[in-house]
């Protein structure tokens, strides 16, 4: 029987692969490279500040380089952690979010740095838990819609649970007040909606409705208004609002093609707010110049291939839409981030995966790689 | 499912491709305009001096330099805690704690604290972390040898420009020009970095000297050494290559430290083997000679009448020290004797005798690099009285400068040809090239070839036994000179009892002299004749010079008899 034993031939070499380490180098290429990027980066973006406010200008590049071990390790766990258990973990995960999310508001935890309280602090660690309601919550939305696959076309069903636990996230989010967050969580909460099947009359619908929800809390902040306006025409407000745009088209104009050299930048000697989170890329673009820009976009794209690439492939629909929403997440703090810097998008505080300086965000963007890299292996484990 | 996936991952795609676009828009084509905006914020440019040029000698050893150094200043409106601020400035600094007060009171956006701090001064001020307390930076000359060469280098000023000597004559060169200097500076407004190989562009030239450092060290050991030794006031010496002209060590004791010249009196400053004329006494007797020969009326073997010990002329007497009757030109050389050179003048005549000083080049200045020479005195021949025309011919009435009696020595020395004393031989500018070179430079045959050779003969007996020279022999090496014992004209003109210039003048190697050496010894106590003082000196400096020149003995048996004759007359 010519047939069967081709079959036999197949599932002998599916499972050969299975014997083979579950780390996706494409996956995890990029992302090392990335890491390392950032560690060399956050070291060059914040030397200067370093020294200034702490007396030694390797204390960012310290603390950066031991989350990158860590999140190395944190990486290498969830990628072992078969992701099905999360399924059953949703909603102890997304009680877990919302309390950690009260707590900044509710408890003394809360720590607050540059006008907004995104922190919870335990004596010298601080950890920002909107990193985290993130996966939470794309476990939630995950899990709720392959449950509900086959009844999402129903508003009630499909759109309205989605909307109010996105809206009980954003409302606590919004108190911080952390925007950022809210339009990426927004963002992602549409797009794994429409991922998942549900109507396009519903999803434009909730799209009208936001509208005048964003239109009300951005001119209702006058901080935000000022920022808008910025966004338009920064040179109009060199000194305030347009301050960072400036510098940071500045740090991306003086970088030029071939950039000035790392550690050779001037943005970063207090002229660019931030130059080590928020906007790092901007010094990016000005010491590694045009091509630096276009070799990280390029790494961003490879990992955003992959990570939908691993969703279409994956025959668990839950496990697809768990890769969908890290996927997507990535992407869309990328493209903020880099917009902001680039003058595309108004001012966000949001930090770069990867390359920005910050423990919360490096943890949990591994985490996410690792929990991708886990749907990939199952998916190649078990064909239909 | 699959196809929704392809569309979001079409949607990133246009994003990242939007964000690309703008990255080559921000980057590629409004760079430039972009980064010259960003220059405008963080480069200042301000205009400021170069760093002065530093002096070589002639070895290229390191004479003068300037450094970088800081100086504090204070902002007087940022000063919160201003007595606290004074008293520790004023212990750190060791400054007038109640006048530091006073300035930092003051309503000024601006004071000097100190100008110019040590090292050390400044780390410990910068450590205090006081709020407005500043540094600016500053040059500082800087003198490596310290007293060493001191009057030829002179010194300059705070605002680095050059006051005194070299530093003076050729400030023109060594300062840096003016230029436009920019600094980077950070956001807060600290300055930083700035392009450190724009400076090189505004720094000045260098001097290389024709002096050595060596040789003037050992110049200036005798000349300290002579000076403490006869409880003298001064002293000069100068040491001269004569084929050249170029001076290769001069000294006036006593020295000053160009690092800290306010310390020392002004009156040491002066490099007085230049500006100052002396009497030159029986040194001179070698000119009136070389005038002598030059007629070829008379040779060395003429003989003159020395009218045993005293001659009259009209109300006054010439004297010398022992009485001789009959004496060969050389030998009036030889005892010195000042009847002898009266003698040789009247058979000169008042006009040859000028004109012949003349063209060894007294009176007039020898136009060598350095500021304040003086031309010395020689009155012109018509306005000599009697006595005037025989006191000169024996160094009297007549007054000289070191480095004139020295360039004249050094022309017998080289064949006759008078050579342009100089010190400096070349300027180069900041990358080493050369941009000025000053050639050796012959003004005159002063005397003829044989002449010359028949005057180095004369003072070679000098230092030969019976000669009044004989302590300057060297034992290895044949020398010539001529002693001079002066008697220093009073404050009423009329010779002071008991003050006295002692010098001797010579040249090593007779046959081809690679060093001419004048000493001169200013109110020696005790003794004061130019053979007793000045000899010894002279051949210290001439056998160490020799030696570090590397020039060959002479041979050997000459060596012994020159030491068995200075044994004899010892």
């Amino acid at each position: 029987m010519p047939r069967s034993s081709t079959t036999e031939i197949k599932e002998k070499k599916i499972s050969t692969q299975h014997r083979q380490p579950v780390y996706d180098v494409h996956l995890l290429f990029p992302v090392l490279f990335l890491v390392g990027i950032g560690i060399v980066m956050v070291y060059s973006a914040s030397s200067a500040v370093a020294l200034k406010r702490f007396g030694t200008d390797y204390f960012f590049l310290k603390k950066q380089g031991l989350f990158a071990l860590l999140g190395i390790v944190v990486l290498v766990i969830c990628c072992h952690v078969p992701y099905r258990i999360y399924g059953f973990l949703t909603y102890p995960l997304l009680i877990l979010a919302l309390l950690s999310l009260l707590a900044i508001q509710a408890t003394g935890f809360g720590y607050s740095a540059g006008g907004s309280t995104r922190w919870l602090r335990f004596g010298a660690f601080t950890f920002q838990p909107s990193e985290f309601v993130r996966i939470a919550v794309i476990i939630y939305l995950a899990y709720s819609l392959n449950k509900k696959m086959g009844h999402l076309r129903s508003y009630s069903v499909g759109v309205l649970p989605h909307m109010i636990v996105f809206g009980t996230f954003s409302g606590l989010m919004i108190l911080q007040p952390d925007f950022g967050s809210v339009v990426i969580f927004g963002a992602l909460t549409w797009i794994m909606l429409f991922a998942g099947g549900v109507r396009f009359l519903h999803l434009f619908s909730s799209f009208v409705l936001a509208v005048p929800i964003a239109y009300f809390l951005m001119f209702n902040a006058a901080y935000r208004i000022r920022r808008i306006m910025a966004f338009v025409n920064p040179w109009q407000f060199p000194s305030d609002e347009g301050y960072q745009m400036i510098h940071s088209f500045m740090a991306f104009g003086t970088g030029g093609i071939w950039g000035s050299g790392i550690g050779k930048g001037y943005q970063k000697l207090f002229y660019l707010p931030e130059p080590h989170t928020d906007f790092i890329f901007s010094v990016i673009g000005e010491e590694l110049g045009f091509l630096g820009v276009l070799s990280i976009l390029v790494l961003y794209c490879l990992i955003l291939w992959r990570g939908f690439n691993i969703a279409i492939n994956v025959q668990d629909i839950f496990g697809s839409l768990v890769a969908i929403g890290l996927t997507t997440a990535l992407g869309l703090q990328v493209c903020i981030n880099v917009g902001v810097t680039l003058g595309l998008l108004p001012t966000k505080g949001l930090a770069l995966p990867f390359l920005s300086y910050g423990g919360s965000s490096l943890l949990s963007n591994m985490a996410s790689m690792g929990i991708l890299m886990n749907i990939g292996a199952s998916g190649r484990k078990k064909p239909k | 499912m699959k196809l929704r996936i392809a569309t979001i991952g079409l949607i990133f795609g246009l994003c990242i491709s939007a964000i690309m676009a703008r990255a080559v828009y921000l980057q590629v084509f409004y760079g430039t305009k972009l980064s010259q905006r960003a220059a405008q914020q963080y480069e200042k440019s301000f205009i400021s001096r170069g760093m002065r040029g530093t002096v070589y000698d002639r070895k290229f050893r390191t004479m003068a330099v300037s450094i970088d150094v800081p100086s504090i200043a204070a902002y007087p409106r940022q000063i919160e805690k201003t007595g606290q601020i004074a008293k520790a400035l004023a212990r750190e600094l060791q400054v007038d704690r109640k006048a530091l007060y006073q300035k930092l009171k003051s309503k000024k956006s601006f004071v000097w604290v100190m100008r110019k701090v040590s090292p050390k001064q400044t780390l410990r001020v910068k450590n205090l972390k006081f709020k407005g307390v500043g540094f600016i930076p500053e040059r500082r000359r800087f003198y490596p040898n310290k007293t060493l060469a001191g009057q030829i280098l002179g010194f300059s000023g705070i605002d680095g420009r050059g006051l005194e000597g070299l530093e003076f004559y050729y400030n023109s060169y060594l300062e840096g020009s003016r230029g436009t200097f920019k600094t980077v500076r950070d956001a807060l407004g600290r300055e930083f970095g700035g392009e450190n190989g724009a400076h090189a562009r505004y720094t000045g030239g260098n001097l290389i000297l024709t002096i050595d450092q060596t040789i003037q060290y050992i110049t200036e050991s005798a000349l300290a050494e002579s000076v403490k030794k006869y409880s003298a006031k001064s002293g000069i010496a100068i040491v001269m290559a004569p084929e050249t002209g170029g001076v290769l060590a001069m000294a006036h004791y006593p020295f000053f430290n160009p690092n800290s010249f306010k310390e020392f009196n002004k009156m040491t400053w002066r490099n007085r083997a230049i500006t100052d004329p002396f009497e030159p006494g029986s040194t001179l007797k070698m000119f009136t000679v070389a005038g002598a020969l030059e007629t070829g009326e008379i040779t060395p073997n003429s003989i003159f009448f020395c009218e045993n010990g005293a001659y009259r002329i009209g109300r006054n007497t010439v004297h010398d020290t022992h009485p001789y009757g009959w004496l060969t030109l050389q030998d009036i050389v030889k005892y010195s004797s000042n009847i002898g050179a009266v003698k040789v003048s009247q058979s000169l005549g008042p006009e040859r005798l000028y004109n012949n000083l003349k063209a060894f080049g007294f009176g007039k200045r020898t136009g060598i690099d350095f500021p304040g020479e003086t031309p010395g005195r020689l009155s012109h021949f018509k306005r000599w009285s009697k006595i005037d025309a025989g006191a000169i011919a024996f160094g009297q009435g007549i007054s000289v400068s070191a480095i004139q009696l020295i360039t004249a020595v050094s022309a017998i020395a080289n064949e006759g040809q008078l050579m342009a004393p100089f010190v400096v031989q070349g300027i180069t500018n900041s990358q080493g090239r050369i941009v000025k070179s000053f050639h050796p430079r012959k003004v005159r045959q002063v005397v003829t070839k044989k002449n010359a050779m028949h005057l180095k003969k004369m003072m070679q007996m000098v230092v030969e036994p019976g000669g009044t020279g004989v302590k300057a022999a060297v034992g290895s090496f044949s020398v010539g000179g001529k002693t001079g014992t002066a008697q220093k004209v009073g404050k009423n003109g009329t010779y002071a009892k008991g003050k006295y210039i002692a010098s001797f003048v010579g040249f090593a190697p007779i046959e081809k002299p690679k060093i001419a050496v004048l000493f001169v010894v200013d109110e020696p106590k005790k003794k004061h004749y130019g053979g007793t003082v000045a000899a010894p000196a002279f051949r210290k400096i001439t056998q160490e010079t020799l030696n570090y020149l590397n020039i060959a003995p002479e041979n050997k048996t000459d060596t012994l008899t020159a030491r068995l004759e200075n044994g004899a007359a010892g």
